[in-house]
């Protein structure tokens, strides 16, 4: 006990280790903020840097990196609706539109505020039920991340603002996008139409910079001569009050983080869908209607996909399989020191664990600093005028594609993506289902047919095995009540019991 | 039903596309492995196409009497939708921008950016040239200090 | 720390400063380095081992990007779409060896400059822990009494697990219903938790999870027992016939384009060689039950023709090749 507290503290006493957690922490929120650039990639380079180091060096600077990073792209998404990256998809849905109405600066002043509140529950979480949760997420098999997926693809009747029937179109195109290219089990190629280029598939960043960014930047172009809105900037940290009045409905899209980024094989993006969608359900007189600026809709993402941080520890400190890309790079890094990153990881090396845990707390805490600092200066960034930030956007989203893989390929497609999404908005589609098609759609094909071949591709045992397992009876369930609400049935039943 | 929104210019036709693009997905996810179900790589793609071409139908369905939009003839309506959508400024920026995409493979990244955004502003704030100067120096050095040296980035 | 932070952010700006004159010698920026399996396998362990060792002979960073899918085709085919001037390198396991005769691509390492071949691994066939089986005798016993019931983790056709199942059918029957991951760690993800019986998987990445109880070894896929696990037992075993394929194991290689520059070809190998032969990665690759190996130019050619002849052609007299090794003019071994 002893030995976990002064592991705990390790990184809060040595001043070297707590200015690498700062500088991480402030350097993932900008490299969080900036669409291309992710924490994976970001990570993935200091890591060549961090060879030479000592290992909690590394490993303190990697966490704040990863806490920083998921956090800011909620910068972008608010300011700008590019959202950093694809965990802060859900965020722009109420964020952008709050930054329209002159409130950006509270906007990411809540947005700090609940993304350290999710983060420090899941780092409780990670803390004190780890073994526990890594447990529980192995249980999921193919068909229940089947099922995750089917669950996720429902989301698309709560993102669908007006017309059910375009939200699932554009799922559905998402879905499409999201396949294209060789298929991972027989590596037949799809969708390709013979070209080469296509084969290793569209980069859901790529989709996500275009028909964000691009698109909002062709209609923000009719607006060249309107004057920019003048954002208020003198009430940024929400109050008490407001901080406990969202606090029930934090605690619950926390728990959502941190039990989906805990599955091997989803993370945060799906997680602040998830908890956008739960909001949106549960929460019945909300600040203002959802997709219009409510914070509400803000609080949910927030504070899972720093929630998920936590829980992507679990399965690499418990079992030493990867959570996400980033705790993968984390695995490579302690096996370049030295350092089995396997089950036996608590046992052999019980202090990774503590100081870990203690880091992550710091890296939040650094969070609530730097979050809350310069957002003046960030709000102000609306209020340039359209005609220098509308460029200035374009050359983002290029690079920002650009460096995905560096290739050109990726750049045009992106632009494609822009004009394709800036048709759709006309014709009053939304960018929601898309995005949401393209990260739910390959997950959910990959776990069918691993479902379908575990149970020897007889689609009779197929529907058993969804309602004969426990975990999976429970998500069965859940698909069938949400189908239900989504659809005509719902209001043919209240008509019947009306009548 | 007079009570819904009137179809914007374009949209029928945009829709049509869409319902072709549809059709042109199953009929590239046929090609992938034929009706070889329940458990091939064709399978699931199968399954989308039928729903984008459902919704789809859906859509026109719904539409059938939304007021149609207030223009003459096709031609008269492709018109209105470009005077709508695609105004003289959009246009030009886009010409622009897929100029910048071009000038980016031949240029290399810092003077395509920089030309593309001196141009840009100075089309889109009507003159400017001294403001619009020095925000394209500072905003091409800041994102190539960012990305070249903090990231290091390989820019074209 | 703080000096090191500041030293690398030198280091960094010395790289630009010599990057931007014209005349400078490769490399003058960094490295894309393509793994073409996912994170937290077998390969993606060793490429990320062997990294540091090289970055630090090359003078530049090498920023690792997982590319996995179509048993490797994706990884590969985007390293062969970019130029061939040395910036991207392609980390690769043994698969694209089997490509041509699986027909998931046309190409092979012979298409590409293999720049290092780094090490060869061993096979171990391992089960959850609380599986019902001890040994691969006993797995096979259940299979040939239920046959179509087990349910294998495979990494796709030509993957390693397809291979040693071919290898094994070929001298025994062994049908199971073959789940497919995308790589070797998703694979132990889904045994740890029950939902596949059984997986053929690299040492590499399986050997923590064995001696930590979380797996169980029931065969080592080789002649003799090993070092590592001195528990389980070899395929021999429970199938004598096996050992004419045997030594065989999955390898892991560098390479680059073909038409690479000779100059450029010359400083790659180096400073391959010399991050192969430093003595922690040779530790990492002898823990993992790896062998090394360090090969390079001809040497390195003349392995990867042997091994791809002596693979292409049991799985042909398995029958489970789909195009013959003759039809895309592999020699006999």
């Amino acid at each position: 006990m002893a030995d976990s507290v002064s592991y705990f503290l390790m990184a809060w006493l040595d001043p070297s280790l707590l200015m690498l957690t700062a500088i991480g922490t402030l350097a993932g929120i900008y490299v969080g903020a900036i669409p291309g650039l992710s924490v994976t990639m970001a990570t993935s380079i200091l890591i060549s840097f961090t060879f030479s180091w000592d290992v909690n060096d590394a490993l303190a600077l990697i966490v704040g990196i990863y806490t920083g990073g998921v956090y800011g792209g909620s910068r972008t998404a608010i300011l700008l609706n590019i959202p950093g990256a694809p965990s802060s998809v859900a965020t722009s849905f109420d964020g952008y539109p709050l930054a329209q109405k002159g409130e950006a600066g509270q906007a990411i002043g809540l947005s700090t505020v609940m993304s350290v509140i999710g983060g420090l529950i899941g780092v409780g979480v990670l803390a004190s039920v780890a073994p526990f949760l890594s447990d529980m997420a192995l249980k999921f098999a193919p068909r229940d991340y089947f099922l995750i997926a089917a669950l996720g693809l429902l989301l698309v009747g709560s993102l669908a603002a007006e017309s059910l029937s375009r939200g699932i179109f554009a799922a559905a195109m998402g879905a499409v996008i999201g396949l294209v290219g060789l298929d991972q089990v027989t590596a037949d190629p799809r969708f390709t139409m013979g070209s080469m280029q296509l084969m290793g598939g569209i980069h859901y960043v790529v989709v996500m910079i275009g028909m964000f960014g691009v698109a909002e930047a062709f209609f923000q172009l009719h607006q060249l001569n309107a004057k920019p809105l003048r954002q208020k900037v003198d009430k940024i940290v929400p109050s008490l009050h407001l901080v406990l009045k969202f606090l029930p409905l934090s605690i619950r899209t926390s728990v959502i983080g941190v039990i989906v980024g805990a599955l091997p094989g989803t993370g945060g993006d799906i997680a602040s869908l998830f908890a956008y969608d739960h909001a949106k359900r549960s929460v019945k007189h909300p600040s203002r209607p959802f997709g219009k600026g409510a914070y509400e809709g803000l609080v949910a993402p927030e504070t899972a996909n720093n929630a998920a941080v936590g829980g992507a520890y679990v399965p690499m400190l418990t079992l030493g399989m990867p959570g996400d890309a980033v705790t993968a790079i984390i695995i490579g890094a302690l096996v370049v020191h030295g350092l089995n990153p396997g089950p036996m990881l608590m046992i052999q090396a019980p202090h990774i664990f503590w100081f870990t845990v203690g880091n992550l707390v710091l890296a939040n805490l650094f969070l609530l600093i730097f979050g809350l600092t310069g957002i003046k200066v960030f709000a102000k960034v609306v209020e340039l005028p359209k005609a220098i930030l509308i460029p200035l956007i374009m050359v983002l989203c290029v690079v920002g594609s650009y460096s995905l893989n560096s290739s050109m390929t990726e750049v045009y497609w992106m632009l494609g993506f822009g004009l394709l999404g800036y048709f759709m908005k006309i014709f009053r589609f939304q960018m929601g289902p898309v995005i949401l098609g393209v990260i739910l759609g390959p997950l959910m094909d990959k776990t069918y047919r691993q479902a379908m071949s575990s149970v020897g591709n007889d689609t009779g045992s197929f529907l058993l095995s969804l309602v004969t397992n426990p975990l999976s009876l429970v998500l069965t369930t859940a698909v069938v009540l949400l189908l239900l609400s989504n659809t005509p049935l719902k209001r043919l039943l209240q008509r019947r019991r009306q009548a | 039903m007079s009570n819904e929104p009137r179809l914007k210019a374009g949209e029928r036709a945009f829709n049509v596309l869409l319902l072709l693009l549809s059709l042109g997905v199953l009929y590239e996810a046929y090609q992938i492995a034929g009706f070889d179900l329940p458990n091939s790589p064709g399978a699931f793609p199968i399954l989308l196409g039928l729903i984008m071409i459902a919704s789809m139908i859906a859509i026109l369905w719904g539409q059938r009497q939304h007021p149609k939009p207030d223009t003459q003839g096709a031609l008269d309506e492709t018109r209105q939708f470009l005077h709508e959508h695609f105004p003289l400024a959009i246009v030009v920026f886009l010409a622009m921008a897929i100029a910048y995409l071009f000038l980016l493979e031949f240029l290399g990244f810092i003077p395509a950016t920089a030309i593309f955004l001196f141009v840009a502003q100075v089309y889109l704030r009507h003159g400017r040239l001294l403001a619009s100067l020095i925000i394209t120096a500072v905003a091409t050095g800041i994102i190539y200090a960012l990305f070249k040296l903090l990231f290091q980035v390989y820019l074209p | 720390m703080i000096k090191k932070v500041l030293a690398t952010l030198a280091l960094s700006v010395g790289t630009l400063a010599v990057a931007s004159s014209a005349f400078a010698d490769y490399p003058e920026r960094n490295i894309q380095g393509i793994i073409q399996w996912g994170a937290g396998g077998a390969t993606d362990n060793v490429a990320r081992s062997l990294t540091p060792h090289v970055e630090e002979a090359l003078g530049t960073s090498i920023i690792l990007n997982n590319r996995p899918g179509g048993t490797g085709v994706i990884g590969m085919n985007s390293v062969m779409q970019q130029p061939a001037n040395g910036y991207t390198v392609l980390y690769g396991a043994e698969n694209p060896q089997l490509y041509p005769i699986m027909g998931l691509a046309d190409f092979d390492y012979s298409a590409m400059t293999p720049i290092n071949v780094i090490g060869q691994g061993l096979v171990v066939i391992a089960a959850p822990a609380d599986s019902q089986f001890d040994n691969f005798k006993e797995l096979l016993n259940y299979a040939h009494k239920n046959p179509g019931k087990l349910r294998m983790g495979g990494t796709g056709a030509g993957g390693l697990p397809s291979t040693v199942l071919a290898m094994v059918n070929s001298v025994d029957s062994l049908d199971v219903r073959n789940v497919t991951f995308g790589g070797d760690g998703p694979g132990i993800t889904a045994m740890l938790g029950n939902h596949i019986d059984f997986m053929p998987l690299s040492l590499a990445a399986a050997q923590d999870q064995i001696p930590a109880g979380r797996l169980k070894g029931l065969a080592v896929f080789s002649k003799e027992k090993i070092e590592e696990l001195p528990n389980t037992p070899p395929i021999t075993q429970a199938l004598p016939r096996i050992e004419s394929y045997l030594p065989w194991g999955p390898f892991w290689a560098v390479a680059v384009r073909e038409g690479t520059p000779d100059a450029i070809v010359k400083t790659l190998s180096k400073a391959y060689e010399k991050g192969v032969a430093n003595e922690q990665f040779q530790t990492f690759l002898t823990e993992n039950g790896a062998k090394p190996l360090n090969l390079q130019g001809e040497k390195a050619e003349e392995f990867l023709n042997r091994w791809q002849s002596v693979t292409a052609w049991a799985l042909q007299k398995a029958d489970a090749a789909k195009i013959s090794p003759q039809d895309v003019g592999i020699p006999k071994p």
